[in-house]
């Protein structure tokens, strides 16, 4: 018996190796370091590795090769390279939340996350430093993402799924304050996660019951002319889809959204609305353009229905809402359907505007929720809207950058929400798929509502006693407020660079 | 580069009214004048773009930063720079409030840049940049109810801008250019439709309309002096530059229902404003009317009803913001705005009867007023394109303004004598004189009108009818 | 096709369920029966079996800890095994591969060491 042993491009997968080993060297730090060291050493290692991720990144997009690696089970093209920076980015901007311990002394994060909540043991451990796992589990987090969207068969793209998918799962549960929504919304997450987890992997043997092939490539080939039962097909993608569009949050597969949203601590749930946002998306993108494209007459119309569902159902419940982390989780609900109307365009510039639109979310989502951490009173971050009453005169500068975050959500001129919702919707008008772009339009309008009243509750309310203050943010937070809302600025005024950069990625290998 | 020029001395002006010092606001002011100046400066004569300024923005986005300036936009950049500059300078001393001044130059820099964009996409970007000022303007300095008239401002305009959105994505889409200096015209009925819609809300057409009285009766009086003089025309501004050269088949095809229903506005403008018990309403409503007339002359596409439209514009511009001025001095000075309470104005303060006097019977299109030539030759120009029926109706409609506003005079200059009214002050007087006399300058002489928009108004009518 | 790679299999599973029902037919019949409490009571793996679990119905999470940690090392176990089988085939490649999972999972054995997983109090 002879084994052929696969040909592995070792520089194709700098990216994600750094990123595996550093995560694992951050665990041994937790093994090994002093407690009081493992924060000073945790956070630089993790900055180090991102650094070193995203610079290999560069490093490929220059080389212009694009290679199918590992045993046809990585694939590094353009889009995947392009998905893998912005996931990079995204991560570091997100580690600067993660990693401010300025704001509450000890961090965002629980110090013992096993102590029951409310106990006498929980009371103590309100004053230690909070746990440093968090950093590796945001590592591993990031290659797995980074791998999800690199992955070139239906396995390895599974693999992925479940190595980013389980440290979000327990980072969700970590909060400090208000441990026991935090712990639910954990336990919400995992088990309908693994319930998703469960339909994709059913999915995926449904289609290797049609095609007799997990690759992509191979996929491609037999909805092209195999003659099994298009039945298979249909039903595997379908179960597919499912997993796909619960990680994106598109309805009706939503409903986890807003109670993770809420209890996640706020840095992992900026971090899940940006980064897992652009990896689920680059992972729909991959199985939609490349496996199943010629199939996409099957299922442009239901996932049409889904879109719009999303847009919609997303819209009108952002506008009910009275808590500020449950309005951006609703409205991360109806960018999903903006980018599924992206998505769904499947031309060129669909794929290309998709890409722009998740950069563009991510840095205005992440610099939203460092605001919402920045607002805080004796009790913790005061997210419910009543108390954001009269912020505008408490604090002027940081209600203006709120305020300017919200026209971006909004879609005003200017901001790079406009730039990126102009590009899906014209994309999609370009793909046959106005119908779509019209209830986008009528959706983006209802839901400038909610984001039109935290601005006027912040400027035309007089402040109450309990208007809580603005904290002064420490040097992270500070960074991480300024690059997004700096980019959120530069991709609505001058786009042009980020806009070459996603053209310059061009189409997926196939 | 006067035209960027402009911008960015409007930008100024609004960044600076929010520098954290006393004499900001003044600062902003100087800005506007010199805004104001600028505008007149871009003067030329003849047809085609006076200046023109071209650049690739976001080529990606079809977007191009492309400006121009010309015998139809002038006269519009000049009546806004115009009125921003009297708003601030009425707020100077009655809102000693620095924010309001920078949130007029603001919406001063998106109305200009409306009215100077030569890209499709530009222009939908100059048109939402307005959308929030407007917003805070009444909701943050308007009457008791603002808060739901500024939320009912930003539903209708929002509705409004995404039908012109999609409008956009459709021309853009089957034109493959969103170039409006000389613009393809092959788009489709419904390209037409979305952006004749989106335009529509704004201008506002009847029955799109509900919008205007609540936000102009909760507005302070610089924001419905801005609403009613230059908002409103960015509505039919876009009818004329854009939604009719981009689709002009579809546009002749869609002329009679947008004459027809131009005419509705006229007649159900005007009788309920006969029926109209507050004062800002009232005026509010006979925007509706008014704009019906400027909608009629755009409905022809000929060369007499564009220039109808164009005059009519201004003059509504001219009138309405002047009226809505002297209400707010009227209601500032009696705090109501209730027919059945006021009264006596006559005795108590003649000289703001006198001139209240003067601008209604401006506004009721009286010969030698501004008001008279856009609504007198709209009905020509509907008269000589066969509607008879329309034009009579018009005429009708004209009529009815005349009722509704001896009916608005009669109730509010005669009658009891309440106490006496302080005298105008010079800061008002200074708001209102320039307009009262552009008003009958306008009306002497429309050829100093005509003479500017002739050019491009042949141009633009040789365009569509090719 | 031909069945017969198959027949082996069913054989096996025969043999165990023949197996097993022999195995719970003949100890009523062949052994001794002397009861006593302990042996009556439910088999929880050696601890006194009480009515409900302690701690208001949480079950102490040690014992999930410890079922996990088997885990771990179960995987290693059944990665190990096919490697061996066909070591001379995979090579140093594949030496260094297995070297490396090893390595990994070195990694949370450190980690659960350090940080007290393997303490039982």
């Amino acid at each position: 018996m002879t084994f052929k042993l696969p040909a592995i491009d070792y520089l194709a997968l700098a990216p994600m190796l750094v990123l595996f080993g550093a995560a694992c060297a951050g665990v041994l730090v937790d093994a090994l370091v002093p407690r009081e060291w493992r924060y000073h050493v945790q956070v630089p290692l993790s900055l180090v590795a991102l650094l070193a991720s995203g610079g290999f990144v560069v490093a490929l997009a220059n080389r212009k090769e694009h290679v199918v690696t590992a045993g046809s089970a990585v694939v590094i093209d353009g889009p995947g390279l392009f998905l893998q920076g912005s996931i990079v980015v995204l991560g570091i901007v997100a580690l600067f939340l993660v990693a401010e311990r300025r704001l509450e002394p000890g961090g965002a994060f629980v110090a013992q996350a096993a102590v029951v909540a409310g106990s006498e043991a929980d009371r103590k451990q309100m004053r230690k430093p909070g746990v440093t796992e968090v950093y590796p589990m945001m590592l591993f987090a990031l290659a797995g993402m980074m791998l999800f969207c690199s992955a070139n068969d239906l396995l390895t793209m599974f693999v992925a799924l479940e190595v980013f998918s389980l440290p979000l799962y327990l980072l969700c549960a970590l909060a400090r304050r208000r441990r026991l929504l935090s712990q639910e919304a954990a336990v919400k997450y995992f088990l309908l996660g693994a319930f998703a987890s469960a339909f994709f992997l059913y999915g995926v043997a449904m289609i290797y019951g049609y095609a007799g092939k997990v690759d992509f490539r191979g996929i491609n080939e037999a909805v092209l002319g195999s003659s099994n039962s298009k039945t298979l097909l249909l039903i595997g993608l379908a179960m597919l889809a499912i997993g796909l569009l619960f990680k994106v949050a598109a309805v009706p597969f939503h409903v986890w959204t807003p109670d993770v949203y809420q209890g996640a601590p706020t840095p992992i749930t900026a971090f899940m609305a940006a980064c897992t946002k652009v990896a689920a998306f680059g992972g729909l993108l991959r199985v939609l353009y490349v496996a199943f494209e010629r199939s996409s007459w099957d299922f442009r119309p239901t996932l049409g229905v889904i879109a719009a569902a999303t847009m919609i159902v997303g819209a009108v419940l952002a506008v009910t809402q009275t808590d500020i982390k449950r309005l951006l989780a609703y409205s991360s609900v109806a960018n999903a359907g903006y980018l599924l109307t992206g998505t769904l365009s499947m031309n060129r510039d669909g794929l290309k505007y998709t890409m722009f639109y998740l950069v563009a979310y991510g840095f205005t989502v992440l610099a939203a929720f460092a605001i919402v951490m920045l607002v805080r009173d004796s009790d913790g971050e005061a997210t419910h809207l009543a108390r954001w009453a009269g912020l505008g005169r408490r604090s002027p500068v940081f209600a203006s950058l709120f305020t300017f975050l919200m026209l971006a959500f909004a879609g005003i001129p200017l901001t790079s929400g406009f730039t990126a919702k102009f590009g899906v919707f014209a994309a999609a008008v370009g793909g046959n798929m106005t119908w779509l772009v019209i209830i986008g339009v009528l959706s983006s309008m209802i839901l400038a509502f909610p984001y039109l009243r935290v601005v006027v509750l912040m400027w035309l309310s007089v402040p109450g006693d309990d208007t809580p203050t603005v904290s002064v943010p420490g040097a992270f937070t500070a960074a991480a407020l300024f690059v997004g809302v700096a980019m959120t600025l530069v991709l609505g005024v001058a786009p042009n660079q980020a806009l070459e950069l996603v053209n310059d990625a061009g189409a997926f290998l196939r | 580069m006067i035209m960027i020029a402009l911008l960015v001395v409007s930008a100024l002006g609004a960044l600076a009214a929010f520098l954290p010092a006393q004499f900001a606001r003044f600062v902003s002011t100087g800005l506007a004048a010199l805004a104001f100046g600028l505008s007149l400066a871009m003067y030329a004569t003849g047809a085609g773009f006076w200046h023109e300024y071209d650049k690739p923005w976001v080529p990606g986005l079809n977007l191009r930063f492309h400006l121009g300036v010309d015998g139809i936009s002038w006269p519009l950049i000049v009546l806004t720079t115009l009125l921003t500059l009297l708003c601030c300078g009425y707020s100077l001393w009655k809102t000693p409030d620095s924010r309001l001044i920078g949130l007029l130059l603001a919406m001063q820099t998106g109305i200009v840049g409306a009215f100077l964009a030569l890209d499709l996409v530009l222009f939908f970007v100059f048109f939402e940049v307005i959308l929030l000022p407007m917003y805070a303007v009444i909701a943050g300095w308007g009457g008791p109810a603002k808060r739901a008239a500024a939320r009912k401002f930003v539903l209708y305009t929002l509705f409004g801008s995404m039908l012109l959105l999609l409008g956009v994505y459709l021309v853009v889409d089957q034109t493959g250019s969103a170039d409006l200096a000389a613009p393809k015209g092959t788009a489709t009925m419904a390209a037409f439709v979305f952006l004749a819609l989106g335009f529509a809300v704004k201008a506002p057409l009847w029955p799109l309309h509900t919008w205007l009285p609540d936000a102009h009766s909760e507005a302070p009086t610089v924001g419905s002096v801005m609403l009613a003089g230059v908002l409103l025309k960015l509505g039919t501004y876009g009818l004329i530059r854009v939604a009719i050269p981009v689709a002009p088949e579809a546009a002749a095809k869609a002329a009679p229902v947008l004459g027809g229903l131009a005419v509705a506005a006229i007649l159900i403008g005007g009788l309920v404003c006969l029926a109209q018990t507050e004062l800002k309403r009232l005026i509010a409503y006979s925007s509706v009317g008014h704009m019906g007339f400027v909608l009629l002359g755009i409905a022809t596409m000929s060369a007499t009803g564009l220039q109808a439209a164009l005059i009519g514009n201004l003059a509504h511009g001219l009138i309405t913001g002047l009226l809505f001025f002297l209400v707010g001095a009227i209601k500032d000075r009696t705090h109501t705005g209730e027919l059945s309470q006021l009264g006596g104005l006559r005795d108590s303060s003649p000289w703001l009867a006198g001139i209240l006097g003067f601008a209604a019977l401006a506004s009721l299109g009286l010969p030698g007023l501004a008001g008279f030539w856009g609504e007198a030759f709209a009905v020509i120009a509907a008269a000589q394109r066969g509607w008879w029926l329309g034009a009579a109706l018009a005429a009708v409609g004209g009529a009815l303004a005349a009722a509704y506003l001896l009916r608005m005079l009669r109730k509010v200059t005669h009658g009891s004598s309440p106490p006496r009214l302080t005298g105008p002050a010079g800061y008002e007087l200074a708001a209102w004189v320039p307009l009262a006399v552009l008003t009958i300058a306008v009306g002497l002489a429309p050829l100093l009108i005509t003479d500017v928009t002739g050019p491009a108004v042949d141009a633009l009518v040789e365009a569509i009818q090719r | 096709m031909s069945l017969s790679p198959y027949v082996p299999i069913v054989g096996l599973f025969a043999l165990a369920a023949a197996f097993a029902l022999f195995s719970v037919a003949a100890a009523p019949l062949t052994g001794p029966r002397r009861y006593n409490r302990a042996k009556l009571d439910a088999y929880e793996c050696g601890i006194e079996p009480t009515p409900q679990a302690a701690g208001g119905g949480k079950f102490p999470v040690k014992f999930y800890l410890t079922a996990m940690l088997f885990i771990v090392f179960d995987i290693e176990i059944i990665f190990l095994y096919p490697w061996a089988v066909s070591f001379n085939a995979l090579g140093l490649f594949g030496f260094v591969e297995m070297v490396l999972f090893i390595g990994t999972v070195f990694v949370a054995y450190a980690y659960v060491w350090r940080r007290g997983g393997l303490d039982w109090d």
